[in-house]
């Protein structure tokens, strides 16, 4: 009984987060006439055309900005798990860096980044990082360490000491606690960490549009291509945001069945 | 596991960095210098494409010149051009120029004379021309002309020029809202008040016998645009941003006219709700659903609400004229995309080339007949049977198309700002007029006398 | 653990942290502080001029300005609440479920993946009036209101950000939720706990670094929230939806007042500091 509950509890919260998604992919399989239609068409004859066009138009290049999305968004997740796992390790065990470097990074999160647009495009020109993924992928990792350095650092507090302490004991340096111990234990929160940050560098507009020209262009910016001065394409950008979740969506999964794995092996005993 | 893992880790950031920093694009043909082209997406870049591959496979072939076109998002266009200028990217060598943001990137620009090997004017209608100058010199070559149609309903209009009950409706809505005794006319002859009095006509909440919801559907989102719609409701009875002195004269008689009109729409009903956050997309959708009687619109829409595929309910009904006449006549706001020459550039030789080109009546017609808009007098007068609009275009830029005083300058863009974000506010009714053109006049003085 | 650790070894674990930091921000950060100070256009962007405090006087006088903090500052408070006080019930009634079939959290997750730009482009078309469906859907439910107008407009844009982010403040909760020990909480209930004592005295209170994790974090970010409002309405009609991100992306890019959008955004650094010094201690609070 309570199960059923949960169950319908779980589908009724899926469809109505995801209400504004399921019309954006209704509205992907219409023709023009049909996304005109008013009252709106709830059961219409699906076309696959705008995706085609979406994916074959010469004047865009769907599949490289996808693919350079996927490039930042992975190095930049990539770059602020180095560097936030063992700052937040060092702050928990060792009190380094929590007066002045937590507040810091912390800080950041609250600012609006925007400002940065201009010292940024300077400094990518002047050491050619310009409208490359590399460069955006420096900002991702700018942009998630915040969150990744907060959520680390909560891990660490809640890990009992005890593990490690054990470990030393037996001979075991830094770096191997940290790979044979401390690593198993936190892929949960790493699985958590490394989606979200993928996520909120997947979703980047401002940088990704006025540090790119042609070569780096994400996905997010790619997708705007269909507004134009005539009107909006609805059909094909519903179509490119559809495509566009399908990335995030698939590492989501990747992560989340890791999850599971790592929990079912080698928990926490006693 | 964690073996496996190390190595995934491993894998991901050597192939990321490979792939990051490895990324080149193909040289031009062996020989040929390349210019790159700026534009953004759109009918009018898959146009201009098309002169492009007429260029590269004939004249450039001659001028031992590639162009090559780069596409920036419409989308913070303008932000993302002026950061790029402003950082002397050489990125691009032509870049998109308009008439309002003329001022704003001039200095970043090339001045476009010495390179024409033509009379411009001779291609050219020299209003647009002058609408893409500063001081004398040509900064770009205009592509594409927008201004205002006042689109209608032909059937319903030609419904209301003979069926007699509607008649004397009307005239007892025009006396019950403007207080004057009107007949129904044709558009083109309107004056401002038969203009309102048509809208409350067709409004439902006013007329139930309306066959359409709503008379009009104003654009009244918090846009640049917009105003330059709204605009013509001042010009044309004589007011301007400032007069020939540069004296501010928006919180004026004129203005203050202009803004009662639309006020006056909003407060009937006859205008959608939803168009307090209505720019071109959205009245085009409310236009085409039948739910609107008129509307004053970009040149631009033509072509989709007469398409039946884009309009299957409208697409046969479409009638244009030009916007209301006021104490001036009819006035309609006037303004250019252009190709201008980025000063930075490194190959402006070549891309002076192509700038020849363009000014050509060979080029315009390749663009017209691909889908632009170019104000070029023979284009218009030739390509009618594919554009049909083109004619009208052609008679009110010669007949009715203004320039805002201070249209073209640094501080225009800043200005139209200003303007939308007062007046969206009156139009939501969170200000009043007299508050707003006050403001207004006050914020204005602080960007045009810094 | 320290003492078989020199010095200087443990400032090794932040090093490369503090590194990348400075390499990457160093400059940014000086060059906005001296915009701050200075008068500086597109044109002189390379070379402005200093003219002292102008800027910050301007900035806290303003009424734009304040405007636009208060419009963040409810923003970010209501949208928050509803954001933790539902991804908690949420991740406490489905857990369960879910830790048994992690898949099913990609579902959940889904909203998070669509870019808030272009979400926003998206809603012009779905709160249409006319041809969009989630108006259609309203209307068949009898609602005939004008989602994007006054006074609907704030509570849209609001809701907007909810529908978007739970799943976030979900998810944070969610993991919170797995580490917390099972014998405690067997223990409780042999001792007879109830099952509402479990949850508030065992239960949330484990929970509560979480929890302030996920009302930090949304919070922050709903206060710089820009993308979706920037789209759907421009920050308008008038200045009514105007974020302080608007408000700082407008000054800096159309009014190209630089030095006042960059002077803005210190100053919201400073607001912001005494209470993230506070929200820091509740999270490193051990």
């Amino acid at each position: 009984m309570k199960k059923t509950l949960r169950i319908i509890c779980y589908v009724l919260v899926v469809f109505i987060c995801n209400l504004p998604l399921l019309a954006t992919i209704a509205t992907s399989l219409k023709t023009p006439a049909q996304i005109s239609a008013s009252p709106p068409l709830l059961f219409f004859k699906p076309t696959l055309a705008n995706y085609a066009e979406v994916l074959t138009s010469p004047s865009l290049h769907f599949g490289t900005y996808l693919r350079n999305s996927f490039g930042l968004a992975l190095l930049g997740t990539l770059f602020s798990i180095l560097l936030a796992l063992p700052a937040a390790y060092g702050m928990v065990r060792h009190g380094v860096g929590k007066k002045f470097l937590l507040p810091f990074v912390t800080n950041l999160r609250t600012f609006p980044l925007i400002i940065f647009a201009i010292p940024f495009y300077f400094m990518f020109q002047s050491v050619g990082l310009l409208d490359t993924v590399l460069g955006l992928a420096i900002l991702s990792c700018l942009i998630n360490l915040p969150l990744a350095l907060v959520v680390l650092l909560s891990f660490f507090q809640d890990l009992p000491i005890e593990l490690e302490e054990a470990a030393f004991v037996d001979g075991a340096s830094t770096f191997q606690t940290m790979r044979m111990i401390i690593l198993p234990l936190a892929t949960t929160v790493l699985a958590s960490v490394s989606v979200l940050s993928f996520i909120y560098a997947w979703n980047e507009f401002l940088f990704g549009l006025i540090l790119t020209t042609k070569v780096a262009t994400p996905v997010t910016v790619g997708a705007t291509f269909f507004i134009t001065s005539f009107g909006i394409r609805w059909g094909q950008t519903a179509a490119a945001i559809t495509l566009s979740i399908l990335p995030p969506m698939f590492i989501g999964v990747l992560s989340f069945r890791y999850l599971t794995k790592a929990l079912l092996s080698g928990a926490i005993k006693g | 596991m964690k073996k496996s893992m190390g190595l995934f880790v491993a894998l991901l950031l050597v192939a990321g960095l490979l792939w990051a920093g490895g990324q080149s694009e193909a040289g031009a043909e062996a020989g040929r210098e390349k210019v790159t082209f700026l534009f953004w997406p759109g009918p009018e870049s898959e146009a201009m494409q098309k002169v492009l591959d007429a260029y590269n496979a004939d004249q450039g072939i001659k001028d031992n010149v590639e162009v090559e076109m780069l596409l920036f998002s419409r989308q913070g266009f303008y932000d993302k051009l002026l950061a790029d200028m402003a950082a002397g990217s050489t990125e691009f060598d032509l870049n998109l120029v308009t008439t309002y943001s003329l001022g704003r990137y001039a200095p970043y620009l090339e001045p476009l004379d010495s390179y024409i090997t033509s009379d411009p004017g001779k291609t050219f209608i020299p209003a647009t021309l002058n609408s893409l100058a500063l001081d004398g010199k040509q900064y770009g070559v205009p592509t594409d002309v927008s201004l205002h149609f006042n689109i209608y309903r032909k059937d319903l209009i030609d419904k209301l020029l003979t069926d007699a009950s509607w008649k004397s409706s009307y005239t007892a809505i025009a006396q019950k809202y403007l207080g004057k005794k009107l007949s129904p006319k044709d558009p083109a002859q309107w004056d401002w008040d038969d203009y309102l009095a048509t809208t409350l006509f067709f409004t439902k909440s006013i007329n139930p016998e309306s066959p359409t919801t709503f008379g009009t559907v104003l654009q009244l989102k918090n846009l640049i645009f917009n105003i330059m719609i709204w605009q013509s409701t001042m010009v044309s009875n004589g007011g301007n941003w400032m007069d020939e002195a540069g004296n501010i004269t928006i919180n004026t008689p004129e203005a203050k006219r202009g803004l009662e009109m639309y006020q006056m729409i909003i407060d009937n009903k006859a205008t959608p709700p939803g168009s307090l956050n209505y720019e071109f997309p959205e009245s085009n959708e409310a236009f085409k659903a039948g739910q609107v009687a008129s509307m004053f619109q970009w040149n631009a829409a033509y072509s989709t609400l007469t398409n039946p595929d884009d309009s299957p309910s409208v697409y046969d009904k479409i009638g244009i004229a030009p916007l209301p006449a006021g104490s001036l006549g009819h006035r309609t706001h006037v303004h250019s995309l252009g190709i201008g020459m980025n000063a930075a550039s490194l190959h402006k030789e070549a891309a002076g080339k192509f700038v020849d080109y363009l000014f050509s009546d060979k080029a315009m017609e390749i663009y017209g007949r691909a889908g632009g808009s170019p104000p070029a007098s023979m284009v218009l007068a030739s390509l009618a049977d594919i554009r049909p609009e083109f004619p009208t275009v052609a008679e009110y830029l010669e007949r009715y198309a203004y320039v805002v005083n201070g249209g073209t300058a640094d501080y225009a863009v800043p200005v139209y700002e200003v303007m939308a974000e007062e007046f969206s506010s009156v139009w939501s009714g969170d200000q009043s007029i007299d508050t707003a053109l006050a403001h207004t006049e006050q914020r204005m003085k602080e960007l045009i006398h810094k | 653990m320290t003492s078989s650790m020199t010095r200087y070894r443990k400032y090794l674990f932040i090093a490369p942290l503090a590194l990348f930091l400075l390499i990457t921000l160093g400059y940014p950060l000086v060059t906005n502080i001296i915009y701050s100070f200075s008068d500086v256009t597109f044109r002189t962007i390379r070379s402005p001029r200093l003219i002292g405090v102008q800027h910050y006087k301007e900035v806290l006088t303003s009424a734009a300005f304040w405007g636009s903090f208060w419009f963040s500052a409810r923003f970010a408070i209501v949208a928050t609440f509803f954001e933790v006080l539902l991804g908690l019930g949420l991740a406490i009634a489905l857990a369960p479920l879910l830790e048994r079939y992690k898949i099913l959290l990609t579902f959940i997750m889904l909203p998070l993946m669509i870019a808030p730009v272009l979400m926003g482009i998206m809603y012009r078309l779905l709160l249409n009036e006319f041809v969009g469906p989630i108006s259609q859907i309203m209307q068949m439910f009898g609602i005939y209101v004008s989602l994007l107008n006054p006074p609907w407009i704030v509570g849209t844009l609001v809701t907007i950000e909810i529908l978007q982010w739970t799943p976030f403040a979900f998810l944070i909760i969610f993991s919170g939720l797995q580490s917390i020990s099972g014998d405690v909480i067997e223990a409780a209930r042999i001792d007879g706990a109830s099952e509402w004592g479990v949850f508030w005295y065992i239960t949330i209170p484990a929970l509560l670094p979480n929890i302030s994790i996920a009302a930090f974090v949304r919070f922050v970010d709903s206060f710089r929230v820009f993308d979706h409002i920037y789209v759907l309405t421009g920050g308008g009609p008038g200045r009514m939806t105007t974020s302080l991100s608007i408000f700082i992306y407008k000054s800096f890019f159309q009014q190209e007042q630089i030095g006042t959008a960059v002077a803005a955004a210190m100053v919201l650094l400073i607001v912001f500091l005494i209470p993230l010094i506070f929200s820091m201690r509740q999270i490193t609070r051990k």
